[in-house]
C-alpha cells in the first residue's frame, strides 16, 4: 500500500504538473521557482505599501485611497467576525494573510509564470519546458503550511494571552452545561471526550488549512495547463475562459484562509470582548 | 487524474494506521516537496511581509482611520452645536425684532399721540396769538380812531368856530369859541 501512496503522490506522467516545486542550485543555496515567485510577491508589496503611503495625509489620493479601501474593509469584516477589540490586535496577521494570497494566486495567474524556464537538456526558454522558473506561491504547500503554522503558533500565543492556561484547559475541556449531580458528571464527561476531539481537530488545523489553499491553487495550475495541452494552436484561447475562473478562486481561498483563521481565534479569544462566555 | 490520485491518497492515508499512517504521512509531505529549510525560509518570508505590512500600511492606515473617525466625530459635534446655535440665534434674532417691532409701534404710537397733542398746542397757541393780534389790531384800531376822533374834533371845532366868525363877522370870544366847539363835538357824537 505505501507503494501505491508513493506513486499517486509522485504525480501522474511526467508531463503533468509536478506537486512539489522545482529547485534551483545556486552555489550552496537552494531556491525553489515558488520561492523564487514569493520574493517577487513580497518584493512588489513591500514597494507598493511603501509608494502608496509615501505621503500619507488624511485626504487620501491614489494608491493611498486604494490601500485604504482594502484595509478598511478587511477591518469591518474582521470587526464582524472577531469583535472589535480581537480584530484590532489581530489584524496585521488576517491583513497579512489576505493580501499576501491574493497577490500570491493573482501573480501565479500572469502569464510566463510555469511556461518560461529550462527545457529538456537543461536548454533555457524551451518551448517543452521541464523546469519552470516560476510557479505560483500556493501550488507549493511549503508556502501554505508555512502560513498555516505561523498561525497555529500566534493562536497558540493569543489564545494564552487571553485565557491563560488554566483558562485554555476549562475552554476546550470544560462542561458548559450547568445541570449537577450524575447528570453533570455524564455532561462534565461527555465535554472532556468532546475536549479530546476538539484538541485533534485543532491539531489538525495546520493540515487543512495547508492542504486547502494547496489543492485549491494547485488544481487551478493544472486545469490551466490541461487546457492548453488540448490544442497547441488553441493554447492561448480555451484556458482563457478559466483564467477568470482562477482569478476568483485566488480571491476566494485567500478570503477562506483568512476568515477561517479568524473565526478559529474568535472561538478561542473573543469571549473577551462578550464577558467571558465562549462562543463554542 | 492529479484530483482522483489527491482523493485516492486521501482515502488511502485515513484508511491506513498506526506507524504506517505516519510513515506514509512523512513520506507524503517529502514526495511534496516539504521540508524544513524551505517551510522555514517561507515563514520568514511570510513574518517579514506581515512585519512591513504592518509598519508601513496598517499601522498608519489604521491610525489615520481612527484621526479621520475623531475629525468626522468632531465635524458633526461642531456642525450639531453650530446648528443649535444657529436655531438659538435665529430665535434670539426672532425675540429682537419682536422687541424692536413693539416698541417701535409703541414709539410710532407715542409720537402720534405727541405729534397730535404739539399740534393741538400750536393750533390753540396760534388761535390764541391770533386773537392777541387781533386785539392788539383792534385796541390800536381803536386808539388811532380815538386819536383821529380827537383831531376831528378838533379841527371841526376850529372849522366850525372860523366858520361861524366868518359868516357872523365879528371875533368871538374864547367862551363862545369854547362853547362852539362844545357843541360842534355834541352834534358829531351824536
Amino acid at each position: 500500500m505505501l507503494n501505491s501512496i508513493l506513486m499517486l503522490a509522485s504525480g501522474g506522467s511526467h508531463h503533468e504538473l509536478p506537486m512539489y516545486a522545482t529547485e534551483f542550485q545556486f552555489g550552496p543555496l537552494v531556491v525553489t521557482n515558488s520561492m523564487i515567485v514569493s520574493w517577487v510577491v513580497a518584493l512588489g508589496l513591500i514597494i507598493f505599501v511603501q509608494w502608496a503611503m509615501r505621503n500619507a495625509s488624511l485626504v487620501p489620493k491614489g494608491s493611498q485611497n486604494f490601500l485604504e479601501l482594502v484595509v478598511e474593509s478587511l477591518l469591518t469584516l474582521l470587526e464582524g467576525v472577531m469583535g472589535r477589540g480581537l480584530a484590532h490586535k489581530t489584524f496585521w496577521f488576517f491583513a497579512s494573510v489576505f493580501i499576501f494570497i491574493v497577490s500570491a494566486n493573482w501573480f501565479g495567474l500572469v502569464p510566463g509564470v510555469g511556461t518560461i524556464g529550462m527545457g529538456a537538456g537543461e536548454s533555457w526558454f524551451s518551448v517543452d519546458v521541464v523546469k519552470p522558473f516560476f510557479r505560483g506561491v500556493n501550488a507549493d504547500v511549503n508556502m501554505t503550511l508555512a502560513m498555516a503554522l505561523t498561525f497555529f503558533g500566534m493562536w497558540i500565543i493569543w489564545a494564552l494571552q487571553s485565557n491563560g492556561v488554566g483558562g485554555c484547559i476549562r475552554h476546550i475541556f470544560g462542561s458548559k452545561a450547568d445541570n449537577k449531580g450524575v447528570l453533570g458528571l455524564l455532561m462534565a464527561a461527555i465535554f472532556i471526550f468532546v475536549g479530546v476531539i476538539e484538541v485533534v481537530s485543532i491539531a489538525f488545523r495546520p493540515v487543512s488549512l495547508s492542504c486547502r489553499l494547496f489543492g485549491n491553487i494547485y488544481g487551478g495550475e493544472y486545469m490551466l495547463e490541461s487546457m492548453m495541452a488540448i490544442n497547441e494552436k488553441l493554447s492561448w484561447l480555451i484556458p482563457l475562459p478559466f483564467y477568470f475562473f482562477e482569478l476568483l478562486v485566488g480571491l476566494v481561498q485567500a478570503l477562506v484562509f483568512c476568515l477561517l483563521t479568524a473565526i478559529f481565534t474568535s472561538t478561542m479569544c473573543a469571549h473577551d470582548e462578550s464577558g467571558g462566555k465562549s462562543h463554542h | 487524474m492529479a484530483t482522483k490520485n489527491m482523493i485516492h491518497l486521501i482515502s488511502l492515508i485515513a484508511t491506513a494506521g498506526g506507524p504506517e499512517a505516519e510513515n506514509i504521512a512523512v513520506e507524503v509531505a517529502h514526495r511534496m516537496g516539504v521540508n524544513g529549510p524551505k517551510l522555514g525560509s517561507q515563514i520568514l518570508l511570510f513574518l517579514v511581509v506581515a512585519f512591513v505590512l504592518n509598519k508601513y500600511a496598517f499601522g498608519p492606515i489604521q491610525a489615520i482611520l481612527a484621526e479621520r473617525q475623531k475629525r468626522i466625530e468632531e465635524g458633526l459635534d461642531n456642525a450639531e452645536k453650530i446648528k443649535r446655535e444657529l436655531a438659538e440665534t435665529d430665535r434670539l434674532k426672532k425675540e429682537i425684532l419682536t422687541k424692536a417691532n413693539e416698541q417701535a409701534e409703541k414709539m410710532i404710537e407715542e409720537a402720534k399721540k405727541s405729534a397730535s397733542a404739539m399740534s393741538e398746542k400750536r393750533i390753540l397757541e396760534a388761535v390764541a396769538q391770533a386773537e392777541a393780534l387781533i386785539k392788539k389790531a383792534q385796541e390800536a384800531t381803536e386808539i388811532e380812531r380815538g386819536r383821529m376822533m380827537m383831531e376831528l374834533k378838533a379841527e371841526v371845532g376850529r372849522l366850525v368856530v372860523e366858520t361861524t366868525a366868518k359868516v357872523v363877522g365879528k371875533v368871538l370870544t374864547s367862551d363862545d369859541q369854547k362853547r362852539l366847539r362844545e357843541e360842534a363835538i355834541k352834534q358829531m357824537a351824536a
